[in-house]
Order: C-alpha cells, then structure tokens, then sequence
C-alpha cells in the first residue's frame, strides 16, 4: 500500500483556514441563523465571529491558547451560515482545518476524541461493540449506559402495531415501480450510528434495498467524519482509502445516515493532491447515494397511507450538505400525511459528539425544535441520520409521549 | 485614576460578572465590523460590557466619565464605515441584549423599543398588527435599531417612504456623564426646545448611547407588485423615474443598475437579456388593492416606453415577484466573482444628478483602469458604486483611495454629499471638511464639545 499523503504542517493549516474565509467581509448575515449564537449571543459563539478567529490566529493577532481551541470546537458544522452567507463562506471547512491544527500542536486530538476516533477506526471493535449494545439492548439495560449515549430506538414493528389501520399490513409488499439495470451491484454502507445505536432502522433499510435488487453489506468502518471533525486528518484519509477499496466492485453505494454520506460524497476533495488517489475517490464519491434519494429514483411506492402524520428534520449533512430535501417529503406524503415544521433544516444540536460536549448549549437548541415538532401536531417526527435521531429521540421523551422519532427508513 | 482592578469590579457589579468580557479572544470579537477598516491590527477595546438595561448604561457611563475611559457603542456591528470599531480602546458598550419590543401604541401609531432589536424583528412585529415600519436597510435582518439611528439608515423604500429620521419621534438618551435624557415624544407636533430627536438620529454614538427609541409607524399597505424595464441607457432609466415622480406616481422603491451590474447578474442567473438593455430599474408600487397596483403600473408602462424602455416585464403572481427581486438581491453575489474585493461607497446627489455622476464614475473609472459597477437607488439619489479591484495587489491600495477621493470630488461637485445612509465612520473622516467646510466642520465639534466635553464617546469618529 502507498503512504498516505503527508498533510501540509501545522501553520500552512491555519492560512488554509484563512484562505476559506477571506470572503467573509464580517456583514453580520449568519448572525441569526446560527443555532449557537442564538443559544449563547456572544461574537465568538457566532460564525461571523469563528471565521473572524480563523482569520486572527492565521495572522498572528490571537494566540492559539485553550480559549480559542474552544471556540473553534463551539460549532455544529451544520453550515446554515454558509448557505445564507451571500460569498458562501465555508466556516465549517474553516473550523475542521483550525481543528486539526490544534490538535497537531497539542500532538493529538483531547483524550475523548481519541477513545472515540479509535474506536471507530477499528473495523474489529466496531463489530465486537454491536453485539456489546446488541446484548445490553435484549437485557434492557440502555438505562444503564452512561451519559445516556444510548437512546431508545423506537421499532419498526412496534410503529406498525401502533399504526394498523385496515388496509395497512393487508396484502404482500407491491412490487417497485422500477427494476434496477440487471446486473447492478449495490451495496449498503452501514454508518457506525446505525449500526451501532439504531440496528432496527438499519434492518430496515436493508429490507427496502433488498426489494429492487440483492444488496451486499460489506462490514466498512466508519465514514471518517467524526476523525476530520476532531483533528485526526490522517485517520479520515486512511478510512477514505479503505472505503475506496472495499466497494471497487459496487455500481451504487447506498447509505442511510445523511452525515456518511456527506463525508463519502465529499471524499474526492480531500485527495485534490493526490495522483494515486483522487480518481479513485472521484469515482467512489460519484458511487454514493443517500437512501431517500435511491429511493426515489427506483419510484418507490409506499404500501398505502397510513393515518398518521408525519413532520419531518432535514439533517443538515443531507439538506445542505447533499442537497437532498424534497425526496424525503415525497416518500412521507406517499404513506401519510405530511406537515412541515418551522425552520425543519435547522440543526438539532446531536450534530456527532457536540451534544455529548455540550449538553447545555445541544438541549437549548433541542427545546427549540421540539417546539417546532410539536407544533405540527405530528405523531412522529422522521429523519434521516442517526446523529439527529439520538436527538430527536430525546426530543420525543421530553415531549411525554406527544411525538416518536424515527428514521425514515422505518416508516415507510 | 483608580487602579483598573477597581473600575472593572465596579463595572462588573453594574452589569454582572458575565457581562463583562476581558479575555483577549472576546475583545478581539468587539474589535471589528463590517467596514474596510482593517482587521489587523485589532483595535482591541480595553473591556467589552454588556449591559441589560439604561440605568446599567447610565452607571457605565458614570464610571467611564468618572475615569475618562473612551466608550465606544455597538449592536450588531454591521455598520459599512467603522462607526462600532472602538478605536481608541477603553470600553465596547454592547448593546445587543436590550432587545426589547416595549410597546405598541396603535392609536397613536407608535412602536417604543430598546436598541438592540433587529429591525426586521421590529417590522414583523408591527406587520402582524397591520402597521408598517418602513425603513428597510439592507442588512435589516441582522443589524439592530440603535445602530439604525445612530446612522440615520436608509434603504430602498427611500423614495416614498423616507428614511430612519423621518420615523424617529423620540429617544433615551444617556449622556457622556451618565445622565439620561429624553427627547421628543408621542405629540406629533412638537416645538418646544431644540430638535434634539434630530441631533442624535445620525449622530454615530459620539453624543451620547441611544437607548430607547419611539418610532412612528403608518399603516401596512394591502397591495405590492413589481416591474423591471430594461433601458439602453441609464439616462433613460432615470428620466423615467423623475417623470414619474412629477406626474405623482410615487413607486415604493425604485432600484436602478448599470450595465456592468445587469451582465454580472446575467451571467450569474443565466437571464436571456436583449442585447441592447444597459440599464434595469426595478420598481415596486403598493396600494389598496390590485386595481390600484393595476392603476400605476399602466402609467409607469407609459412613462417608461416614452422615456423608450426596451422592456417592461410585470410579476404576475408572487413567483415572479420573487424572481424578479432576485436580480437585485443577487447582485452582490454575482459582482463578488469579477475581482477579490469590492470597496462598496455610498454617495448621494440631487435625484437630477444621477446620470451625469454615473457619468464622471465611468470617466474615473477609465482613467484609473478599475471596473465601478454602480447601483443605486434611483428614486433617492443615493447610489453605490463599488470598486472592483485586489487590494493584495502592490500600488493597488493607494490606487483605490485616489478613486474613492475623486468619486468624493464629483458628488460634492454636482451639489451631493459623502454618504447618504452608511455614515462618515472611519473611512470617510478624511473628507469630512471638503464636504461640509471648515465652519461645517466647526460647527459639529461645537455641539460635541458641548454634549460630550471629555471626548469620551466613540472618539476618532467623523473627523
């Protein structure tokens, strides 16, 4: 195997970083939109005032201390500045490079990071950590797990039995609209959030794959986000590599966890240098299909309407980060009734491990959305990441029974 | 002078420990604004204080005066010229968190707020009750009433409905020694004393920190389309809005753009233009209902085609009202890929003038070799050309200041002025006396020495 590309040294990451913000001319249109200036109303919990740091450490005038390591890890990375900023100012790019850089001068991500990010490096453990939840999970001991990382998945069956209506589990699953081109290999990339927090979900994507066409599940590892998230560039480059060569012989690489498939769509930019790999990121990337956008270009029909009625949060990582936003409603309004909530693409605040870091700021921006949910009248709140569904969840206890959070992939 | 550790515990007792920020990472964040000011080297306040309510302002201000420590006042610091950068240190007054509505009179047609409001906050607040606050900068999203009349903020609505000012019937001032002051009121006419409303709408904080405002409101129009004309020449563009304007159809805002703005937002929107078309006005009209809308579109329709418009599209319904405001809202966007900065200015001249500053910007901007797209507000007078130019690049800053100065020159020439709704600030202080004389000049630092004697609030502003 080649070595991995070495990364441009610490300082270069910082006029990286520089070099994406440099169109932010400081007007103060993202000052609204960002979930955490709204939480904490302070310039440096602002994108505005995070590009402003970048710009300050790249040029010498703030000293890279603990307080601006910690302004920087104060963001979503859910890119609603981006999207309103009228020059597109990348600040979750921004942040990632700034990140890194930290991480570099202190000789390694903060000791959580590196539990987690060697965790999920690790095809071996994220396997033996499946079964270990899997197990917890038929002993009913999820109450136990610290930190309450680990929700309350609410099950594809149990939605069915709450849901019945005559018409509804009557008669076999109808057959899909379009066939795939026969000898089509797709592949299911199973996101470590699915497998390991939400394995019903999981199961049932795999059910719907497996009605157009018989779908190889591969056993990958993880996408690599939450690595370049935290400064650990190069562990993201070598999942990336494997990911590359694991579905060489996939036509269509599906996933059901938006933040996955952000960061594999994605992959081809981070190897802009590299001669060995970035065809083969480019084609991989071009690979990658969200499973509501799959979906519908199979013109999947649902099984019957259901009555029930269905809001639905677009993940930032599928909204802005795929672009993917009229799929997901389409699929919802074809088995029940649909009502948008107020501002559905705003973050939830799970956004990785930010809600596990910052409870406080990740529950405010929560009793927000649950505002929002609960506002529809909609008995179940869908999604389409398990980042948010964690979330969501948490979302639908507090709201004492009012609304359940499910991945789309069990609704439909 | 006390000892610092001193003044910041009795700052921090007015305010509350957490609203008084020292950590060099925060007062970095209070130092900058969305002006050309540079960056670097920060102009760093000293301490940045937050406080809730104007008995906190007036115990801050106390204190300051007390001391002699400079007070610089902000909101969003989205201003254009510098007016929120606290160049000479000492205190970031933010003012951010007085961000209440206090009340809405409807009988007697008023709104009272705190200045840290968004204006567009303000507005949706009065529309849900069928009022309407007119002036709509374009940052009114983000950027917050007390900066709105300390900058005396325009916008597009100008042409009928006026600016900041013409709203503004009474302020909570406090001064530079702490005391507050009320000006103005709900009566409409109002006589008594000197206009000090007017003074301080406008006054960039160097006279004393706005905090509360009473603005008068007017009745929400029921109806509002929009047309856009394609010229051949930006003469005709406003030659159709100053007949218009003579003939009493008064269009609720009418935005005119050169052609080097229209074949950006072409490009950028993929719009099929007529190749002839050099210049766009949008116009939007309200009224009662559609038959009024109906009334004065067909007029503007005849004007224009008198004044030999190209092209007169009308939205039908309010997709393309949208699609038609996306040519102008788009603009910024679409002029951003022509060069790496864009140094956006902001000078006003008699409504008449228009055509013929656009004119001498154009022959400035040949003689110097950098591309002005200009756009503007063509009911109003006020308009914005915006130098494309690489201010990395070397000679390329001193070259950008000589135009600037020069397009300073043809407005004050043509009987303009610097600035018609971004302030002096900063950036425009060196040209302050070639606008307003040396007894001009004189006069405003009289009322400063007057009003602020310690030159302790926002110093190093407009002159």
């Amino acid at each position: 195997m080649s070595r991995p590309p070495s990364r441009p040294p610490g300082r270069s990451l910082l006029v990286q970083a520089k070099d994406l913000v440099t169109k932010c001319d400081r007007c103060g249109t993202c000052l609204p939109v960002c979930p955490l200036f709204r939480v904490l109303d302070l310039e440096r919990a602002s994108a505005r005032g995070r590009n402003t740091i970048a710009r300050g450490l790249a040029e010498g005038c703030l000293a890279p201390d603990r307080q601006a390591r910690a302004a920087v890890e104060f963001c979503l990375l859910c890119r609603a500045c981006t999207d309103t900023c009228p020059n597109h100012v990348p600040t979750d790019e921004a942040m990632m490079r700034v990140r890194q850089f930290f991480a570099d001068e202190a000789g390694g991500p903060s000791s959580r990071y590196r539990l987690i990010g060697g965790l999920l490096r690790s095809r071996r453990l994220l396997r033996l950590g499946a079964s270990a939840l899997g197990l917890t999970r038929r002993l009913r001991l999820g109450t136990w797990v610290p930190g309450r990382l680990l929700p309350r998945e609410f099950p594809r069956d149990q939605y069915l039995a709450a849901s019945a209506g005559p018409a509804v589990l009557a008669g076999s699953i109808p057959a899909p609209g379009v066939l795939p081109t026969p000898g089509c290999r797709v592949a299911y990339f199973q996101g470590c959030g699915m497998r390991l927090l939400f394995p019903d979900a999981s199961r049932s994507t795999l059910n719907l794959l497996n009605r157009y066409s018989r779908v190889a599940v591969k056993g990958n590892g993880c996408c690599g986000l939450p690595h370049l998230a935290h400064g650990m560039g190069d562990t993201f480059l070598e999942l990336a590599r494997s990911h590359i060569e694991l579905y060489a012989d996939a036509d269509i690489v599906v996933t059901d966890c938006a933040s996955c498939g952000g960061a594999l769509k994605h992959l081809a930019s981070h190897f802009e240098a590299d001669l060995r790999w970035q065809g083969p990121a480019a084609a991989f990337s071009a690979k990658v299909m969200d499973l509501t956008e799959y979906l519908v270009r199979m013109g999947y029909r649902g099984q019957g309407k259901r009555d029930i009625t269905f809001t639905y949060h677009d993940p930032c990582h599928l909204a802005r980060g795929q672009g993917i936003r009229s799929q997901p409603r389409q699929l919802l309004e074809s088995v029940g009734h649909f009502v948008d909530m107020k501002e559905p693409d705003t973050c939830c605040g799970g956004a990785g491990t930010f809600h596990l870091d910052h409870p406080g700021a990740a529950s405010q921006i929560l009793a927000c959305k649950r505002d929002n949910i609960e506002c529809t009248g909609a008995g179940i709140v869908v999604t389409a990441c398990p980042g948010c569904l964690i979330q969501l969840t948490r979302a639908a206890e507090a709201s004492g029974g009012k609304f359940k959070a499910m991945h789309i992939s069990q609704v439909i | 002078m006390a000892p610092a550790a001193e003044i910041l515990q009795s700052l921090r007792r007015c305010v509350g420990n957490e609203h008084v920020l020292d950590s060099d990472l925060d007062r970095f964040g209070y130092s900058y604004d969305s002006s050309f000011v540079p960056l670097v080297p920060p102009h760093r306040p000293d301490l940045v204080v937050r406080p809730r309510t104007a008995e906190q302002v007036s115990a801050v201000m106390a204190i300051a005066h007390r001391h002699g420590i400079p007070v610089t006042p902000r909101g969003a610091a989205t201003g254009r010229t510098g007016g929120s950068v606290p160049l000479r240190g000492g205190i970031a007054l933010a003012l951010d968190r007085m961000n209440s509505i206090l009340e809405l009179d409807e009988a007697n047609l008023t709104v009272t707020a705190e200045p840290g409001v968004r204006t567009s906050d303000l507005y949706d607040h009065c529309a849900a009750r069928g009022l309407f606050y007119p002036p709509d900068p374009a940052s009114w999203k983000f950027c917050t009433l007390g900066g709105n009349v300390a900058e005396n903020a325009g916008g597009m609505r100008t042409v009928k409905y006026g600016v900041t000012r013409n709203y503004v019937m009474g302020l909570q001032v406090v001064l530079a020694d702490g005391t507050v002051l009320e000006t103005g009121g709900k009566a409409i006419k109002n006589v008594t004393g000197y206009d000090l409303t007017s003074l301080f709408t406008g006054s960039e904080g160097t006279l004393g920190i706005i905090t509360r405002v009473l603005l008068r409101l007017i009745a929400m129009p029921k109806a509002r389309t929009v047309a856009r004309i394609l010229f051949a020449s930006l003469d005709d563009g406003c030659a159709t809005v100053q007949r218009l304007l003579q003939e009493g159809v008064v269009p609720s805002i009418a935005e005119i753009m050169d052609h080097l703005c229209l074949e950006a937002v072409a490009r950028h929107r993929k719009l099929d233009l007529p190749q002839a078309a050099r210049a766009c006005v949008l116009i939007e009209v309200d009224g009662e209902d559609a038959a009024a809308l109906a009334a004065q579109t067909a007029r503007i329709r005849a004007v224009a085609a008198g004044c030999g418009s190209l092209e007169f599209k009308e939205a039908r319904d309010q997709a393309e009202v949208d699609d038609l405001w996306a040519v102008r809202r788009s603009l910024s966007q679409a002029l951003i890929g022509l060069a790496p900065d864009r140094l956006g200015e902001d000078i006003s001249v008699p409504r008449g003038a228009f055509p013929e500053v656009v004119r001498r910007i154009e022959a400035i901007s040949q003689r110097h070799g950098l591309l002005i797209p200009i756009f503007g507000h063509a009911g109003d007078g006020n308009l914005h050309p915006g130098v494309l130019c690489d201010l990395a690049a070397p000679g390329e800053a001193e070259r950008v200041e000589r135009v600037v100065s020069e397009i300073f020159d043809a407005a004050l020439a043509l009987g303009g002025t610097l600035t018609g709704e971004h302030g002096v600030g900063i950036t425009k202080r060196p040209y302050l006396a070639r606008a307003l004389g040396e007894t001009g000049v004189a006069a405003l630092r009289a009322v400063k020495g007057a009003l602020d004697p310690k030159g302790l609030l926002n110093p190093g502003k407009m002159w």
